[in-house]
């Protein structure tokens, strides 16, 4: 097999080069398997006479019966992976996508671990065991049919050669061949030197070169393969993860401390005669109310909150005076930065004129639609299973083993689907399932953990609100030529489970910091200096270890800091009267960037002209219409974004009317399921831009209902209009997210094309829109 | 037990065993073992526990499953027997609701949590209203009684593209 090896595999992996090995003849049966060769696992061979037996280390199986079985630790987040994953495997091995069945995210049946955050962190591993399994079959096929590889070709799993064809599955019939492949790295472990507190996040990387299909011949890549969950999700067969019921499980649900930093001073008591079958379980800070039956839990947990007694916690800056805290904050220096700081001060103070300002946005939430559930059971060995929706299970596995304090192999965790949660369990935390193993531990028997809505919204990680102050110097020709940046926010790496740090167990100990996110769209800007400032959570010293965790969420540290980036670069084109888009393209040599924009500016029907609008008031009068746009570069994709919005100033409220969004991924896997990441990416992002808000008091975050957490409703959603471009020569990019981070830049543009106020935070809301306006009416 | 609650559920009369005080999405659920409901909030304040009670769309999270006593209650599971009935049927031929093939037609879910609310607020609209218009089914979703229809995933453009598909073929 011709595979190329990188110069940093070490000489003493050379032993781990793909190997084809036969394991025996069968009377019946018969399979090929991919399993990995990797000095942590080893490659254990599955014993011959089992031959439809599980392998940990088996990462694909082909099957005589025709069944070809992937199974990957990464999950379905939502967003399609379910459905590009096979469409990657199969056209690397010249298959139908529907004769691959995915097995996902079993810690005890996958073996690859590492996070499910974009198709782009699980489809190269993909690609490559799909690949040296293709490589392998030819030269099984080869021998079989005596024709030298290169005359081999294949379609739908059957190999021809001249007149001779032979299938798959007769390639395999009665025989045991393990395929192995070098894979390095390992899966999560709790590792306290790591920024977060886990290392192995991406999980095991299958190495070398395997030759690849090129893009331009690809048949099944770039179709619009269906998700294959949808018709049970549609008819209501699919076993969600609150659906997971054992024998003798207990219902429980939490009863969380008065505040983020509260201790508890007394439980309260149930009366017996009304809950006769609930029971109080409380571990230092802990407390939960367990019952057989689900509504007793809920009504003794309600009653049980109102008389058990906590102590007063005021250590939050309240969410009205976050930007005054995070400024009275003592920052350290930088942990990151990128650019020279001496070139580009030296730069802006050369400049003809500066634009500066300071952006901002407060605390927001992931907001799943289902609040965490979890089922856990301890067994009586100390073994533990899990049932979770966590988009990284090895992960999770580690965390709830560093916290009973047992090995990683005495835990595993079953995936199960459940309400998207948008990057917060990436590391592996902040989910129901630490509760739910304390809780089985300490009753003997198998618990189920749901969360209520006030239990997620108030106690659950959320994205960190932040300040950045950022400027650029223009030269005599209105051109940029230098950049500054400086990013303020507390740490978003907290992946701690919550009711391991109430109930005073072990957790990760992720550290303080954050990382410069944005990829630089305007290499015609000479120079720049990007800088981030991470801080502790606040209220990171509260009594009870849990103050206003931190954590990443969707299109993390490019959503804020390409908000700060686009906005700038929107006011500069205004200041100096040039329309946006010209503004943009004048700061960009990069042609995929240009060609995206000229393509959605031509379905958006951009008309060039600067802002603020000549003639914002439409044929209404009282409302103001304005348009803006926005572009981001991120993980090998072009994203680029036109709001068209209408102000009603009397009541302060913003309708985006029209929203156009247009994306260059690379090689787009699939076009349909592209469109929805986009539609519904489009409405996370308007619902950012005007709604979302997460409030908080000195002690407790306040806004725990969809009425006080509000987030974007079908009427107030535009007309959206998507635009793709797909490129065979670039590679895959990502595009299942990244959509959302493209609204807030555009129509805070809008907002000032249509009023000539310039919005430097987020959200919308028409409180701030009215107060923005009364400023104005003020100044004038 | 004379007094023992009955609720016709999907076509079959049910005797409850739970406290009459228990809402009827716990019921369906860990009694009657519907999955198709499901909690988001308890408080009816985002639809993802939505049944249809005689036809009309109620929260299951907060209606106590006495209140639905000899009444017929439709979660999505039953939604392929009201359309059979519909046409007259008794049972269902095992054809989905033509929302529920929309739904699939169009690629809807993305988690999928909420669209089990979704379904069914979709198919009484289309019962009450044959030909909703893009601005009536936005309004159906989000003006009605006693909160709008949440969808954190933002499926809200397919939604509105199945349901115009499921009239379609409801229609012909």
């Amino acid at each position: 097999m011709n595979v190329t090896l990188p110069s940093s595999i070490p000489t003493s992996s050379r032993a781990l080069l793909p190997r084809l090995t036969r394991r025996g003849f069968l009377q019946s049966g018969g399979a090929l398997i991919v399993s990995l060769a990797t000095p942590r696992l080893g490659a254990q061979a599955p014993q011959a006479s089992s031959s439809r037996s599980i392998s940990i280390a088996s990462w694909l199986e082909l099957r005589d019966d025709g069944a070809i079985i992937v199974r990957t630790g990464r999950t379905e987040i939502g967003t399609g992976m379910s459905g590009f994953y096979p469409q990657i495997i199969a056209e690397e091995l010249c298959v139908r996508p529907d004769t691959i069945r995915l097995i996902m995210g079993d810690t005890d049946r996958t073996p690859d671990g590492g996070y499910s955050a974009g198709f782009l962190s699980g489809a190269d591993n993909l690609r490559k065991v799909g690949a040296y399994t293709y490589q392998a079959l030819l030269r099984l096929a080869s021998k079989k049919l005596r024709a030298p590889v290169d005359s081999l070709t294949v379609e739908d799993g059957i190999v021809s050669s001249n007149e001779q064809k032979i299938s798959y599955t007769d390639l395999v019939r009665n025989q045991r061949l393990d395929l192995t492949i070098p894979v390095s790295g390992g899966t999560a472990s709790v590792d306290p030197k790591s920024w977060n507190g886990l290392s192995g996040l991406d999980g095991l990387v299958v190495l070398g070169n395997p030759p690849t299909r090129p893009m331009s011949k690809y048949k099944i890549v770039g179709t619009s393969n269906p998700m294959p969950g949808i018709p049970d999700k549609v008819t209501g067969r699919t076993q969600w993860t609150c659906d997971v019921t054992l024998p003798n499980m207990l219902h429980a649900r939490m009863v969380r401390p008065a505040t983020l930093g509260s201790t508890l001073l007394s439980v309260g008591t149930l009366d017996k005669t009304i809950f006769p079958n609930a029971q109080v379980i409380v571990k230092k800070n802990l407390v939960a109310v367990v019952s057989p039956n689900e509504w007793e839990a809920v009504s003794a947990s309600q009653t049980l909150a109102a008389n058990t007694r906590w102590t007063n916690w005021a250590g939050l800056p309240t969410s009205d005076k976050l930007t005054e805290a995070l400024r009275s904050h003592k920052w350290a220096t930088p942990p990151e930065g990128k650019g020279s700081t001496e070139e580009t001060v030296a730069a802006l103070s050369a400049s003809a004129r500066q634009v500066s300002a300071t952006y901002e946005q407060p605390f927001i939430k992931h907001a799943p639609i289902g609040p965490f559930v979890a089922v856990a059971d301890v067994h009586a060995d100390g073994s533990v299973t899990v049932w979770s929706h966590s988009a990284n299970s090895q992960g999770l596995r580690a965390q709830i083993a560093n916290t009973l304090s047992i090995s990683v192999e005495k835990v595993v965790v079953r995936w199960l689907d459940h309400a998207g949660q948008f990057g917060r369990t990436t590391f592996g935390g902040d989910g129901a399932e630490g509760d739910a193993v304390i809780l089985s531990q300490i009753t003997g028997k198998p618990v189920r953990v749901q969360w209520t809505l006030q239990d997620d919204l108030a106690w659950s990680a959320s994205s960190p609100g932040w300040v950045e102050d950022i400027a650029c110097g223009l030269d005599a020709n209105n051109h940029i030529t230098a950049l500054k940046s400086s990013f303020y926010s507390p740490q978003s790496n907290d992946a701690r489970i919550v009711g391991a740090i109430l109930a005073g167990m072990p957790t990760l100990q992720p550290k303080p910091g954050y990382w410069v996110a944005t990829e630089w769209a305007y290499d015609r800007i000479a120079h720049r200096r990007e800088e981030v400032y991470g801080m502790p959570n606040l209220g990171d010293d509260s009594p009870n270890g849990v103050g206003m965790r931190g954590i990443i969420m969707r299109t993390p540290g490019q959503r804020q800091q390409n908000f700060a980036l686009e906005s700038l670069l929107n006011e500069a084109a205004a200041a100096t009267g040039t329309d946006p888009i010209a503004f943009r393209i004048r700061h960009t040599s990069d042609q995929r960037l240009i060609d995206l924009i000229h393509a959605t500016a031509k379905a958006a029907e951009w008309q060039p002209r600067p802002s603020p609008n000549p003639n914002p008031r439409g044929t209404e009068g009282n409302q103001l219409h304005g348009r803006g746009m926005c572009l981001m570069v991120r993980q090998n994709a072009c994203w680029a974004g036109i709001a068209e919005i209408i102000v009603t100033p009397s009541t302060g409220v913003i309708q985006v009317t029209r929203f156009t969004i247009g994306a260059d991924p690379g090689k787009i896997i699939n076009p349909r399921q592209l469109e929805r990441c986009m539609l519904s990416g489009v409405v996370m992002g308007i619902s950012e831009a005007l709604k979302e808000e997460t409030t908080f008091d000195t002690g407790k975050i306040t806004s725990t209902l969809w009425t006080s957490y509000k987030i974007l409703t079908m009427a107030e959603m535009p007309e959206i209009k998507t635009v793709q471009i797909s490129r065979d020569d670039k590679g895959y990019g990502g595009g299942s997210e990244a959509a959302n981070a493209v609204c807030p830049p555009a129509i805070a543009a809008a907002f000032h094309d249509a009023t000539g106020i310039h919005s430097r935070r987020i959200p919308l809301t028409p409180a701030y829109v009215t107060r923005l306006l009364q400023i104005r009416r003020t100044a004038s | 037990m004379a007094d023992q609650l009955t609720t016709n559920v999907n076509g079959h009369d049910r005797a409850i065993t739970s406290a009459p005080e228990t809402p009827l999405l716990y019921v369906l659920r860990n009694e009657l073992r519907l999955s198709g409901p499901r909690y988001g909030c308890g408080l009816a304040q985002c639809g993802a526990c939505a049944v249809l009670v005689d036809g009309a769309e109620v929260r299951s999270c907060i209606t106590p499953i006495a209140a639905t006593a000899g009444k017929k209650v439709t979660t999505l599971e039953g939604l392929p027997l009201l359309w059979a009935q519909s046409k007259g049927a008794t049972a269902d031929g095992g054809t989905l609701h033509p929302v529920q093939q929309a739904w699939i037609d169009e690629q809807v879910p993305q988690c999928g949590y909420c669209q089990s609310g979704m379904m069914i607020a979709a198919a009484e609209l289309l019962a009450t209203n044959p030909s909703p218009s893009v601005a009536q089914i936005k309004d159906a979703y989000t003006n009605k009684p006693p909160s709008p229809h949440l969808c954190r995933c933002g499926t809200y453009a397919a939604i509105i593209r199945a349901v115009q598909r499921a009239s379609m073929t409801m229609k012909s």
